[in-house]
């Protein structure tokens, strides 16, 4: 389209930077990994200008960032505070491209539900996986703390979640983690696959209880969601 | 064998020198539906009559966490469950009717630097002490009545953060407003140290400092051990030379994996760590030998194994870790957090029986 890449090239003869190079979606990688907003907002918007998708900005750009993020956070190499502002960074990158893609009709591949499961309030856990999740592009849907086993499968059927995640922070609330999962599983749902997590849990008690996957922390949650998704598909 | 027999705050006090103990000093916490379900199963009395059995040597004087706004709770909102409340510390938090367990936070009051400087910095400090006197003076003198090492305990900079503006404005305001995340841990220090000074006024003389700060989870700390260093840990040394230049010894109470950061620990002067989450992966076995000339021990029995209440594997749970607590003479018995209800009385009273047999010096 001669008019479209005309206008980009106008937009970047006025740009500051363009004397040096045209935005690249490694800068927008990094940028994000860094938790650079600013800068993260900017690349973006210079990104769309050239043209290309926003699907492919937020899958070659904004995504490769935060993966940067979860191998550094599991290597103990950042720690809470970057991967926070890094999932900000992607956040207010995805109110700009999220309103176009909703218009193109493009959503995410998966869909992960998550919550606290019932009896606990404790909400920085599942908070953190649900940054991460929706920085390795999935649809994220936060029940919430305290959430009973009927609401989780209520909700894993409405919205056809690929994932349900259960956190829990009290040992005293690992019984209602067991007692959802089952119910889970009792309804057969063929492309659900469930994910715990918490301080108290252990891949033995995952196993014990019959969940798909365990996580020990946000940057492995992405890892083994990835992975249960592409081994139910 | 030993054969001198201690009251608990020689025995604590030497457990701090590292000197000859007649068996390790003991102290637990417990969920209230823990004590409810052992009442059902026989506990004649409360958590009081635990401590009896246990043979308890640590007796707490008073618990200082300054409130910005004291005495404020207005209720908002409630359901069968829960009750929805503006609280004391200007945020909004939804809080458990019948049941133990922390509160969700809503929302923050303090949400700004702005607001910390117009509004909760000057409220904070004008506030009165959270601590009565009176009280502190009959809770010490019921603790050298039983012969128990007494403490003031108080929450630390690092906690009072996260109650105050969040985790979220706490771990990302570490990264983009350094002095402002310096000054309310320095604000907060003050206070508490304060009102610590007020109960030390009315004659009260006790043996230690119990600082109460959860800073890592069951990975690592929240922030690196970089940030702490920087922003937290002037504090804590604080209140340990604070603590020190009175005579008193000073226990540091997280959560959480706290590996990487021992030696800051030791460095601020903290004599000791407690309790030492196992289900974190933390393990004295590893670290006693290595830190524990310099940081005594305080906990590290994992509650996830009580809960099995499968005799043998907590058995050798206490066994194998008082033999490595107990070789640097630095280790006193409690669980890793609090005792669950998925504990029967009678495992408990087995597990007083195998500390019994264990921690005996």
């Amino acid at each position: 389209m001669p008019g479209k890449n005309r206008g980009v090239r106008i937009y970047f003869a006025r740009h500051p930077a363009y004397k040096i190079r045209m935005p690249q979606l490694a800068d927008l990688t990094a940028a994000v990994a860094a938790g650079k907003r600013t800068d993260t907002v900017r690349l973006t918007q210079e990104l769309l200008a050239t043209g290309l998708p926003p699907q492919d900005i937020v899958e070659r750009g904004l995504v490769p960032g935060m993966a940067i993020v979860g191998e550094q956070f599991k290597r103990n190499e950042i720690f809470v505070p970057e991967m926070l502002v890094a999932a900000r960074s992607m956040k207010e990158a995805l109110k700009i491209l999220e309103p176009l893609l909703a218009t193109a009709g493009i959503k995410p591949k998966y869909t992960a539900i998550i919550g606290t499961v019932q009896g606990d309030l404790h909400d920085i856990g599942k908070n953190l996986i649900s940054m991460m999740w929706r920085g390795a592009n999935f649809a994220v849907v936060d029940l919430g703390t305290n959430v009973s086993p009927e609401r989780y499968l209520a909700a894993a059927k409405e919205h056809q979640a690929h994932i349900v995640g259960l956190s829990a922070l009290l040992t005293t609330t690992m019984p209602a983690m067991k007692e959802t999962v089952r119910i889970i599983k009792a309804a057969g749902l063929p492309n659900t696959r469930i994910m715990i997590g918490g301080a108290p849990i252990t891949q033995a008690f995952a196993d014990d209880i019959g969940a798909d996957g365990y996580a020990a922390d946000a940057g492995t949650a992405v890892d083994i969601a990835k992975k249960l998704v592409a081994e139910a598909a | 064998m030993t054969t001198i027999s201690l009251t608990g705050c020689e025995r604590v006090n030497r457990m701090f020198a590292r000197q000859e103990q007649d068996r390790v000093p003991r102290q637990d916490t417990f969920w209230p539906e823990t004590i409810a379900r052992w009442q059902r199963e026989g506990l004649t009395g409360d958590h009081t009559e635990v401590f009896r059995l246990l043979g308890a040597d640590f007796h707490t004087i008073c618990w200082s966490w300054p409130m910005v706004f004291p005495g404020r709770r207005e209720l908002l909102a409630e359901d069968h469950e829960t009750e929805t409340v503006r609280d004391a510390w200007g945020g909004v938090a939804r809080f458990w009717k019948h049941r133990s367990g922390t509160p969700e936070h809503i929302s923050f009051g303090c949400d700004s630097r702005e607001a910390w400087e117009q509004v909760y910095r000057p409220a904070l400090l004008a506030a009165p002490s959270p601590l009565d006197p009176r009280v502190a003076v009959r809770q010490f003198r019921e603790g050298r009545a039983l012969g128990r090492w007494t403490h003031l305990a108080g929450v630390e900079g690092f906690e009072a953060l996260r109650r105050l503006i969040g985790d979220e404005a706490c771990l990302i305001g570490m990264i983009e407003d350094p002095e402002w995340i310096r000054d309310i841990v320095r604000v907060h220090t003050d206070v508490v140290l304060r009102s610590f000074e007020g109960v030390l006024a009315a004659g009260v003389q006790p043996d230690g400092l119990w600082i109460y700060g959860d800073m890592a989870y069951n990975h690592a700390t929240l922030c690196s051990p970089a940030m702490y260093r920087e922003l937290v840990w002037p504090a804590h040394r604080r209140m340990a030379e604070w603590a020190h230049a009175r005579g008193m010894r000073v226990i540091y109470h997280t959560d959480g994996c706290v590996r990487d950061v021992l030696d800051l620990y030791v460095g601020a002067g903290f004599d000791c760590l407690q309790p030492i989450e196992a289900k974190a992966g933390m393990d004295i076995r590893a670290f006693a030998p290595t830190h524990g000339s310099r940081l005594a021990m305080f906990g590290n029995i994992d509650v996830m194994k009580m809960a099995t209440n499968d005799l043998a594997a907590i058995e050798e749970e206490i066994r194998s870790k008082f033999a490595a607590g107990m070789a640097t003479r630095g280790y006193a018995y409690h669980s890793d957090h609090s005792v669950p209800p998925q504990v029967s009385w009678d495992t408990y009273r087995a597990i007083i029986g195998f500390i019994d047999r264990y921690g005996d010096y």
